[in-house]
């Protein structure tokens, strides 16, 4: 006959968010990146050991930064992925690794907080600006892929002549995340649903897609519509409408006050 | 296809490569020339990628003459085109009479539910003294709830071990994780002293699709379905999340009343027929010691509670437990997991799996996050599911080592 463990008190609500994690000031993070390409294998992510509620902030706050960092740096063949939280004692073993130093900022607990970010050791400029202008002649050349479901597919396999696309889908998503994160709400790029638009007659790239992005805390799926103009070397365009589920109001916003015109918004 | 009539005898594949745009030009001259009756494999040629060039063998001649006499770079691919064709010929019909003669189940794909559950029925087949199956119900639409159990002894009622897998839909490493395992705990029992010794000792139950209408909705309509496909009176929403739905805080923090919702606990504990299948076996065998339950993603070791920030009674020793599982884990290929309580690594969360069963008695709950960490999430390519397999096996057996060797 098995012991039936008196279980504990369930706590009242409000009782999710620790005391610890009211965040008067920023959060001040070392992150240690990662090529997106090199980490396609075994993940190398290291965290923070110690079981803290706060650990828990601060991934997610080094998520946001990670967003923010690689919309801001509009690089698609220079996506960095999160191979570390680190503190100060962990740094000398990651020599591959780019080494930098966020602050991140929630004003009253709202989405977008405000980033400071800046890295060492990451690929030099110019081997950026060309893989970037290399990856442009590229999708110059691509097909219209709008054709093109499910990137990945199921299985998670992206076609290596799809690769551009996911690579600049996730430079759109990742303005996106970095837009919606709050201390409370986290996301990741799950999948490209459908590609709506693909142009390259004028010199930029003209992308329009739908992305499913997963938020981690409600655990849902959001569908998120993005145009995003690209030129290598150039700051990302981007407009977008995510179809919240949870919130009454549609999320949406525009950065650089892009002149092309979100079209087919009624459709979504 | 009549060999006769298609023979590429002696054709080559030609790798050239292109350096700048006028190399492109040369290279697409040659190619379109009618008399040479060239093929491009490969996209058209751009700067830094190579192009493949099928030869026929009428042409070599005159196709090495030109690409030298321009300085185009080149290797030969492919020597004798018949000759790749005939092996992979070959391999394939080696591979359909492996497949039909031994129902080669590939560990390293995903699979259908039908798929697993044959695969189930083939270890059985094959280690009938260890392996049995056990139908403990039916999903909501019907879909059997099929254990594997792997026992040494007699006594229906040894103490045991169960392995949950899949309980949500679209976490598909999940379940290829669970029939990987399955698969290697019958392979090295009577090779491997430590599975040896765990089985000679315990039972081991392994579900690897605790969910199987949300499963197979994930291949059919939706590949990123969580809940199950259960109908909510009054609503158009389908499902409820089945690790929202266990008796343990129903109804808490981290769980809603929305049927609409991914987290949604559903009506009341047990409802979904899934979960009290499961709770309802637990329950009466009534000797179970330790319940694994496989989740995707985040790559984390957790132990209860996710009801509460209040630490477990045992929680030093789960702690202790997780800890060694998640540096075993990373011995392998260093994958890093964290480890902590559900609340304080991952999020609050009612009515779990691990929190009812370490609250119905089985101190030894503990609940994995498979990779990856947010790169590729739930889709994780089908590459990574035997190193994750591998990897996570390690963890498994040390939480498994813990358990014999206190009970």
């Amino acid at each position: 006959m098995q012991l039936r463990r008196q279980p504990l008190p369930a706590p009242r609500p409000g009782d999710a968010r620790p005391a610890a994690q009211r965040l008067a000031g920023p959060l001040l993070l070392l992150l240690a990146l990662q090529g997106a390409a090199a980490s396609g294998g075994p993940e190398d992510s290291g965290w923070l050991q110690d079981a803290e509620p706060s650990s828990r902030l601060l991934s997610q706050a080094a998520r946001a930064a990670l967003h923010f960092f690689n919309f801001r740096a509009a690089s698609p063949s220079a996506l960095q992925v999160l191979a570390n939280v680190l503190d100060g004692r962990a740094w000398e073993d990651e020599k591959r690794l780019g080494k930098c130093s966020a602050q991140v900022f929630f004003r009253n607990e709202k989405p977008r907080p405000a980033v400071n970010v800046t890295c060492s050791q990451l690929m030099k400029k110019e081997r950026r600006q060309e893989e970037d202008y290399h990856l442009y002649k590229l999708m110059k050349q691509l097909e219209s892929p709008l054709n093109a479901v499910s990137i990945p597919d199921s299985h998670g396999y992206i076609a290596p002549s799809l690769r551009p696309i996911w690579d600049l889908a996730f430079l759109g998503s990742s303005y996106v995340m970095w837009q919606k994160t709050t201390p409370f709400l986290h996301y990741y790029m799950s999948q490209i649903s459908s590609v709506k638009q693909w142009k390259t007659n004028d010199d930029a790239i003209d992308f329009d897609y739908t992305v499913l992005l997963h938020e981690f805390s409600t655990q849902e799926i959001i569908p998120c519509h993005i145009h995003l103009v690209w030129y290598p070397s150039k700051p990302l365009k981007v407009k977008y409408h995510c179809q919240e589920r949870q919130t009454p109001e549609e999320a949406s916003g525009t950065e650089d006050g892009s002149a092309m015109a979100l079209t087919e918004l009624s459709n979504f | 296809c009549d060999r006769t009539i298609f023979s590429v005898n002696r054709h080559q594949v030609f790798r050239i490569n292109v350096r700048n745009g006028d190399e492109i030009s040369k290279l697409n001259r040659l190619v379109n020339s009618d008399n040479l009756k060239l093929n491009l494999w490969k996209s058209s040629p751009a700067l830094g990628h190579p192009a493949d060039v099928l030869v026929p063998s009428v042409s070599l001649q005159e196709v090495k003459s030109f690409l030298e006499d321009h300085g185009l770079e080149y290797s030969v691919a492919v020597e004798d085109l018949q000759t790749v064709l005939d092996t992979e010929e070959q391999q394939m019909q080696h591979n359909v009479h492996q497949e039909l003669s031994s129902n080669c189940f590939n560990y390293g794909a995903y699979h259908t539910l039908e798929a697993i559950h044959k695969e189930m029925d083939n270890i059985v087949k094959y280690y009938p003294r260890l392996a049995s199956t056990v139908t403990i119900g039916h999903s909501f639409e019907n879909r059997s709830m099929y254990v594997l159990k792997f026992s040494t002894g007699k006594g229906r009622w040894r103490p045991a071990i169960w392995l949950n897998a899949g309980i949500h839909a679209r976490e598909w490493i999940s379940p290829a994780t669970a029939i990987w395992t399955a698969r290697k705990i019958a392979c090295d029992y009577g090779k491997d002293s430590v599975i040896t010794s765990i089985l000679k000792k315990m039972d081991i139950f392994v579900l690897p699709v605790a969910n199987p209408d949300g499963y197979v909705y994930t291949h059919t309509h939706n590949r990123l379905w969580r809940k199950t496909r259960s109908v909510n009176p009054g609503s158009t929403c389908i499902g409820t999340d089945p690790n929202r739905n266990w008796n343990s805080s129903f109804g808490g923090v981290g769980s809603v009343a929305d049927p609409c919702s991914e987290v949604y606990h559903g009506p009341h504990p047990h409802s979904e027929v899934e979960v009290k299948s499961v709770a309802d076996f637990i329950k009466k065998h009534g000797n179970f010691k330790c319940f694994i339950d496989l989740h995707s993603y985040s790559q984390m070791v957790l132990y209860p509670y996710g009801y509460t920030a209040t630490r477990a009674q045992d929680a030093d020793e789960l702690d202790m437990v997780a800890k060694n599982t998640a540096r075993a884990l990373a011995t392998l290929s260093g994958t890093q997991y964290r480890v902590g309580s559900i609340f304080s690594v991952i999020y609050a969360s009612s009515g779990s799996t691990i929190d009812w069963a370490y609250d119905n008695g089985i101190k030894y709950a503990f609940s994995f996050e498979l990779r990856d960490t947010g790169d590729y999430g739930f889709a994780l390519p089908a590459s990574q599911i035997i190193p994750t397999a591998q990897e996570t096996w390690l963890g498994l057996k040390t939480i498994m080592e813990h358990v014999r060797d206190n009970i």
